[in-house]
């Protein structure tokens, strides 16, 4: 075999990309071959938006390298049993008798074909962290595409823990996979729910504290006063899960208090589809000979084409017109003289009802508190403003509103993130300076720039990679267990789509197939890096049982978890100090990561392997080898799996395919392309070049932060607030599902409406409960939340001691947060010990931990864990919600995702302390 | 001059603990000992609640209380207002932890690890036994700055001259920079911010500024943080109940107190009446063993001689330097029965046992102690233990009822003096504030100082004029009530000043807002 080990070299360059919130740069400073200390990389500091720092996770890096709890050698079980109560019997191994066996596995399931009985491939893996696992996994993306199909759709939280609704109706609407107040031009930012203090990473934070520095205004909407709580200007605790009731009553301000000319209407006119005229049957009124939609041009008092040369379009009022009218499945309507209005007047009825007043009640928040926050955005958009960015000329909008988990997603999410986005139309601030931007792209392509994603799609909008839903075009059958494809057209057809269907439809297959489906099948080999979905999904008795059940599992491990507990063979890979990697940094990335520079850092090895670990890359290599897939898997690697693509304009350091290509080599040779990609092809420095400077970037247009212009350029128009096509797309949908006999995905495809409709949450939540597990639910009267965590979140590190040092520092660790008047009334005090339980039997223990800052019908328990393998962490006693999660259809939305929410019920544990 | 010192803007600062962690990194701090930490404040009640994050360490005072106490000069002061260690000194005696009213210092007794049992690679590494047993805290990363000012750099400016903890800040909540430079950075941050600085009252001068503000025009002082007796959740910030003396410190005090009193009674008894001179040895063995209590308690006893070290500032020093002539002065009058080495001595025990009430009162950082008025409740506790184990030894040698009576009579001139201190003392301490779990343990325990208790005793020595063996009762009681008190103040009393926080800070657009002294009470 190859030798594995990459040099070792003293006072190291390194990035942390553990949370979504990265990458962020480092040094780690190296003293006899042992890494001591995390540093800032002060080189970066002109480059990097947050001066070259990383937050409190990467100074975990050094305990976690040196973690006496790591697995140090290959093992493999030897107890064919699984589940929580067998003991695996793992015995340690030698590295090619454990990637002998994973060979052996994957070479049959390849000879008994890709895919297996059901049509889903024999191969899944789960990775954790947004994606994240990729900075650190080398070169196994590419031994993944020299594979074939692979199923991710067993999720580890996407879905039910991330931004969901955001992620696909952003996407949509502003390739906006994650959204962001454009935080250093805004004057006001409402947030509800979003916790960038603590989640927000180095960038998120150094952006919102410059702001507040300036005197930004950030009021903070949610039932609990958060980190993210104490750092605003206010805070306003609204009864969990009515966002969207407060959201909508500041939609009806500015549509029918504040004065029509405040709102921003050439953007609306021009920019949206408010103009376009709405047919009877709900689509849009369109031109009989090219289909496109009208609007009423004031100018020549007729209907044309949304997009004539020269309008003046009507953004309200009533028009008798003729035309045409198509709905699902390319059904149409000729209309003559037929009376419609614009869907800014339906979008203006449709909101009428939802008064401050309403919402008021509904959020237990007294409505000249709604009223004023409404009235706020409207005095700081600062409408008919311009700013000039690098020397173009852009709307100046200084407003924003952010959402967090548990608001953008899961049921609600669509009716959030459309009044959101809604609102920032309204003011002309979508996608424009100060104003609401995305982030990334990961649905759309190509994901390394939102500009180039924008392209025409019909009616005057962007494209979109929708799962087909018409007849003959819809896939009957997905290609992942979760059907994805078959369900939800908005998951896209992306790389990235598994990962944003209805992940824990995933794990509810394992337990019992769903009607009309094909029949759920475990995956002949499951691999896992990076992620414990044994403790970080929900329900996670039934996620146990479903894993307990595939054949062959295959852990990256770090330490033993709750996780690879069932699993078959264990690997220790170097962990991110350990390995060697090259990745692309800047432009615009998730969360708040707005680059001005673009390029690549390095992760170079700080030490030596601890014991048998392996660098990711020989890993991928060897187990390519093995499989025979050396050349695709080269050819993988050629073509830009491994980050960077080996070939260009000027340059080519394509690997030999046929060669076996050692650690050093592969990255040295990415490095080459990188420069390469950088320069132009002038410039081919390799890893002795990384390994100096750590980094090498180039300018990145701060203008491209902004979408507005790219839609400009194409005189393309936003989506909203209309959705005619999500309309239509649910009626096919519907079609094609009960033409198939699908009744169960009925509750769905209601959340398909043009204009979406209020819905009582809370009341939905607790019917589901009470249906579901036969309850009464005024035997559970506390809402249970819970929050991320600055020291924690995304990290994998519940098991390093400074971690939880340093967190216990901050109320709330481990523990249940309890407002003390809701405490007193059940006779608990500071220190008590109870139990939570849900309806579907969970439960969970923690000590009452008496905060003022939170609403008396509410509890939270901070982060993931009630673990009980992770060595060091099953040492805690601390509470944790996801075993009382149900995994309920009740509770799924269309877009296959659910919000960490549930009832729960206190009981005092006497005697414990 | 150069004055360095941390501004800490409370208007950026998330609570992330990055500081925290980065300081553990560049010291290599034991598990569980931050010199660097972010404190997690919430003031109000629901629904109108604030919450601010205070970062905290080593002040680096103007007048630091440790500097003061320090016996054996291991802390000092350099001129550019660092506060430092020198570990090769330090006896780890720990009355710097106790002096310090921010809770800056720690002692580590052993070598810790993160998993216990397991040394990792890098705890191997960057384990410092000189660590071991003294006194450690935050050096606002001197090394780095006196390496970065010899390569010419700017402290607070240049990265590779700046305290860890400023370097990491995410939120640039944390600067770093010469105040006396009206130009520098942190000048610069204190002329545009309200500011304000933690236990101002106490007047250490500490060099952490709080900004919470920015400038408004408005320079109006502000109001003290109210104090809040029972805050919800704010344990952490609270007093607490301090540990680095326990049993063995509260020994020296009650043993050297009473055997400083007993040697004053033998040689005071002895101007009306024989003098019982075992009874002097008695005493000497009580001092004795209440300095060897001590020597069992400090970190590093083996370098015990350099409690000497400061007596120009240290009354543990000067209480050390007093007990040499003491017990030389003390042991030849008991060996030579010379009734003027005991007077001598007496004065000396005198000055031993104010020595013990001025330990005390230097303790900043504990209010309980601090207090002016324990001095004189110290003094006349141990002359009443004194006396009154005197007068028990002086019934068991057969002394004549007339002078047992004149004992009693002194007994009682004390217990009635003592019951009165202590009603003035406890008075002057819940009159300023005090931590509410100190009044509460004292008001609780209620060992010697209650009206009943005292009545009593009064009582007895009062009876004990016509029936002298009685003497022993009230002698015993005497004893046992100021070794009770004592024993309180020291281990249960003696809660620390915790923290507290002036103003809450404007976080961007909003206003800022009182603060709060979470646990402290006045009453």
């Amino acid at each position: 075999m190859q030798k594995p080990t990459p040099k070792i070299s003293e006072n190291v360059w390194s990035y942390c990309y553990q949370c979504v919130a990265g990458p962020d740069l480092l040094r780690v400073d190296v003293k006899f071959g042992v890494p001591h200390q995390i540093a800032p990389n002060f080189d970066a500091a002109d480059i990097h938006p947050a001066g070259g720092r990383v937050c409190v996770k990467a100074f975990g890096l050094i305990q976690k390298t040196h973690n006496p709890h790591r697995i140090t050698t290959p093992m493999m079980r030897t107890n064919p049993k699984k589940g929580r109560r067998e003991d695996p019997g793992f015995k340690p191994v030698s590295w090619d008798e454990a990637l002998g066996a994973i060979a052996k596995k994957l070479n049959k399931a390849r000879a008994d074909g890709l895919k297996d009985e059901s049509g889903f491939p024999r191969i899944a893996a789960s990775f954790g962290g947004g994606g994240t696992p990729t900075a650190y996994m080398g070169t196994f993306p590419a031994f993944l595409a020299a594979w074939g199909p692979v199923d991710m759709s067993f999720g580890s939280g996407q879905g039910v823990k991330c931004y969901h609704s955001e992620h696909l109706y952003g996407e949509l609407w502003h390739r906006a996979f994650t959204v962001s107040p454009d935080t250093p031009l805004a004057e006001l930012i409402v947030s509800f729910g979003a916790n960038v203090e603590a989640s927000g990473g180095v960038c998120g934070v150094k952006r919102h504290a410059d702001a507040r520095a300036r005197g930004i205004k950030r009021i903070q909407v949610e039932p609990h006063l958060s980190i993210t709580g104490a750092c605003s200007a206010e805070w306003v605790p609204i009864r969990p899960k009515t966002d969207s009731a407060f959201l909508f009553a500041m939609v009806h301000y500015l549509l029918h208090e504040a004065d029509r000319g405040e709102l921003d209407l050439p953007f609306l006119k021009e920019m949206t589809s408010s103009p376009y005229l709405i047919a009877p049957n709900g689509y849009y009124l369109r031109d009989p000979a090219s289909d496109k939609p009208l609007i009423w041009d004031n100018k020549t008092n007729t209907a044309l084409p949304y997009d004539t040369e020269g309008v003046d379009a009507a953004l309200e009022g009533e028009f008798s017109v003729c035309g045409k009218e198509i709905g699902p499945d390319d059904q149409e309507w000729v209309h003559t003289e037929v009376s419609t209005t614009t869907a800014f007047s339906k979008l203006v009825a449709h909101i009428r009802f939802y008064t401050p007043e309403w919402a008021a009640e509904i959020c237990d928040v007294p409505a000249k508190t709604i009223r004023s926050t409404a009235r706020q955005f409207v005095d700081h958009a600062h409408v008919g403003e311009t700013i000039e960015i690098e020397g173009h000329v852009l709307p100046f909008r200084p407003v924003a509103i952010s959402l967090g988990k548990t608001v953008n997603n899961g049921w609600g999410g669509y009716e959030c993130v459309w009044a959101r986005t809604l609102m920032a139309c309204l003011i002309g601030g979508l996608e424009v300076p100060g104003g609401t931007l995305g982030t990334t792209v990961r649905l759309n392509r190509p994901a390394d720039n939102r500009w180039s994603s924008v392209t025409p799609g019909p009616d005057g909008f962007m494209d979109y990679p929708m799962n087909p839903t018409r007849k003959g075009e819809w896939h009957e059958r997905s290609t992942t267990r979760h059907a994805h494809q078959t369900l939800v057209p908005l998951a896209a057809n992306s790389p990235w789509s598994q990962a944003l269907g209805p992940t824990h439809l995933a794990w509810m297959m394992q337990k019992e197939g769903f009607d009309h489906l094909p029949k759920p099948t475990a995956p002949d080999v499951w691999f896992v890096y990076r992620t414990n979905p044994a403790i970080s999904f929900w329900d996670t008795d039934a996620v146990e049982d479903a894993m307990a059940n595939f054949p062959f599992t295959v852990c990256f491990a770090y330490t033993m978890d709750e996780t690879n507990h069932t699993a078959d063979v264990l690997l220790p890979e170097c962990t991110d100090l350990e390995g060697l990697q090259l990745i692309r940094i800047g432009g615009s990335k998730y969360v708040e990561q707005f680059w001005e520079y673009q390029g690549f850092a390095l992760r170079d090895p700080a030490s030596k392997p601890q014991g048998e670990a392996r660098d990711f890359t020989w890993i991928a290599t060897e187990l390519a080898r093995r499989t025979d897939l050396l050349e695709s898997y080269n050819k993988a690697i050629n073509k830009g799996a491994a980050g960077v693509r080996l070939f260009g304009e000027g340059f080519d350091f394509s690997l030999k395919e046929q060669e076996i290509h050692g650690v050093e080599e592969i990255w040295d040779t990415i490095c080459k392309a990188a420069s390469a990609e950088l320069t132009g092809g002038q410039e081919t420095q390799g890893l002795d070049y990384f390994r100096e400077h750590g980094f090498r970037v180039k300018k990145f247009p701060k203008e491209q932060w902004y979408l507005y212009p790219a839609l400009k350029k194409q005189g393309l128009r936003f989506e909203m607030p209309y959705q005619e096509r999500l309309l239509r797309i649910g009626a096919q949908l519907k079609a094609r599902l009960h033409e198939k006999g699908i009744r169960w995905w009925d509750r769905q495809l209601k959340e398909y409406e043009a204009l979406p409709n209020w819905q009582n949450l809370q009341t939905l939540w607790e019917t589901a409960l009470e249906d579901a597990f036969k309850v009464s639910i005024g035997n559970y009267p506390f809402w249970l939340l819970t929050a991320r965590s600055m020291q924690y979140s995304w990290g994998g590190n519940v098991g390093l001691q400074m971690i939880h040092e340093v967190a216990k520092n901050i109320a709330g660790h481990g523990g249940v947060v309890m407002n003390p008047a809701a405490a007193k009334a059940l006779g608990l005090a500071e220190g008590d010990v109870i139990e939570l339980a849900s309806p579907n039997g969970g439960t969970t223990k923690g000590a009452v931990i008496l905060r003022q800052g939170i609403r008396p019908d509410t509890l939270l328990t901070i982060g993931q864990f009630d673990h009980w393998k992770t060595p060091y962490a099953k040492d805690l006693k601390t509470p944790s919600m996801n075993a009382l999660m149900p995994m309920l259809l009740d509770l799924t939305d269309s877009t296959g995702s659910g919000a960490d929410l549930v009832k729960v019920s206190i009981r005092k544990i006497e005697g414990a302390s | 001059m150069t004055r360095y010192a941390i501004i800490a803007d409370l208007n950026r600062c998330v609570g992330c603990q990055t500081c925290t962690s980065a300081c553990k990194h560049a010291n290599a701090t034991a598990p569980n000992i931050q010199w660097r930490k972010v404190l997690d404040f919430e003031v109000g009640e629901f629904p109108d609640v604030t919450r601010a994050f205070l970062p905290v360490g080593c002040m680096h005072c103007d007048e630091p209380p440790c500097l003061d106490v320090c016996p054996s000069t291991a802390t000092r002061k350099r001129d550019d207002g660092i506060v430092t260690i020198d570990y090769d000194i330090c006896i780890g005696c720990a009355y710097c932890a106790i002096a310090c009213p921010y809770q800056a210092r720690f002692r580590v007794d052993k070598p810790a690890h993160a998993y216990s049992g397991k040394t990792m690679r890098h705890e191997a590494l960057r384990e410092d036994p000189n660590r071991i047993g003294v006194a450690q805290k935050c050096t606002f990363c001197v090394e780095q700055i006196d390496a970065g000012l010899a390569a010419g750099l700017v402290p607070g400016i240049d990265a590779e001259a700046t305290p860890a903890c400023v370097n990491s800040c995410i939120a640039g909540a944390l600067h770093f920079g010469d105040i006396e430079d009206p130009d520098s950075n942190v000048s610069n941050l204190l002329r545009e911010n309200r500011n304000f600085r933690m236990h101002e009252e106490l007047g250490t001068g500490p060099g952490i500024y709080y900004l919470y503000e920015g400038d408004t025009g408005d320079n109006a002082a502000i109001e003290p943080a109210p104090m809040v007796p029972d805050p919800v959740g704010l344990a952490q910030v609270s007093p607490q109940l301090q540990t680095s003396w326990d049993w063995r410190a509260a020994g020296n005090f009650i043993c050297g107190g009473t055997g400083t009193g007993l040697f004053v009674a033998t040689i005071l008894a002895g101007m009306m009446a024989p003098v019982f001179w075992p009874a002097l040895f008695i005493a000497l063995a009580l001092v004795g063993t209440g300095l060897f209590c001590v020597w069992l308690e400090i970190g590093r006893p083996w370098r015990f001689l350099n409690v000497f070290r400061q007596p120009a500032r240290s009354w543990m020093s000067r209480e050390a330097i007093i007990a040499l002539p003491f017990f030389a002065l003390g042991g030849l009058a008991w060996l030579l029965h010379s009734p003027l080495l005991g007077i001598l001595a007496a004065l000396l025990a005198l000055l031993f046992v104010y020595a013990q009430g001025r330990i005390l009162r230097a303790a900043k950082g504990i209010p309980a102690w601090r207090q002016k008025e324990i001095v004189p409740v110290i003094i006349a506790t141990g002359l009443t233990e004194g006396a009154g184990l005197f007068v028990v030894i002086a019934v068991l040698a057969g002394y004549s009822r007339l002078d047992l009576q004149l004992f009693g009579a002194a007994l009682f001139v004390l217990v009635a003096a003592r019951f009165v201190l202590w009603r003035q003392y406890r008075r002057a301490l819940g009159a300023g504030g005090a931590p509410a779990a100190t009044l509460s343990v004292l008001d609780r325990l209620n060992l010697g100082y209650s009206g009943a208790s005292q009545t009593l005793l009064l009582a007895l020595t009062l009876t004990s004029l016509v029936s002298p063996p009685l003497l022993i009762v009230a002698g015993l009681m005497a004893v046992a009530t100021g070794w009770g008190f004592k024993f309180a103040l020291v281990t249960k009393a003696a809660f620390n000043q915790g923290f507290s926080i002036e103003r809450m800070p404007a976080r961007g657009a909003g206003m800022s807002a009182p603060g709060i002294k979470p646990g402290w009470t006045a009453q």
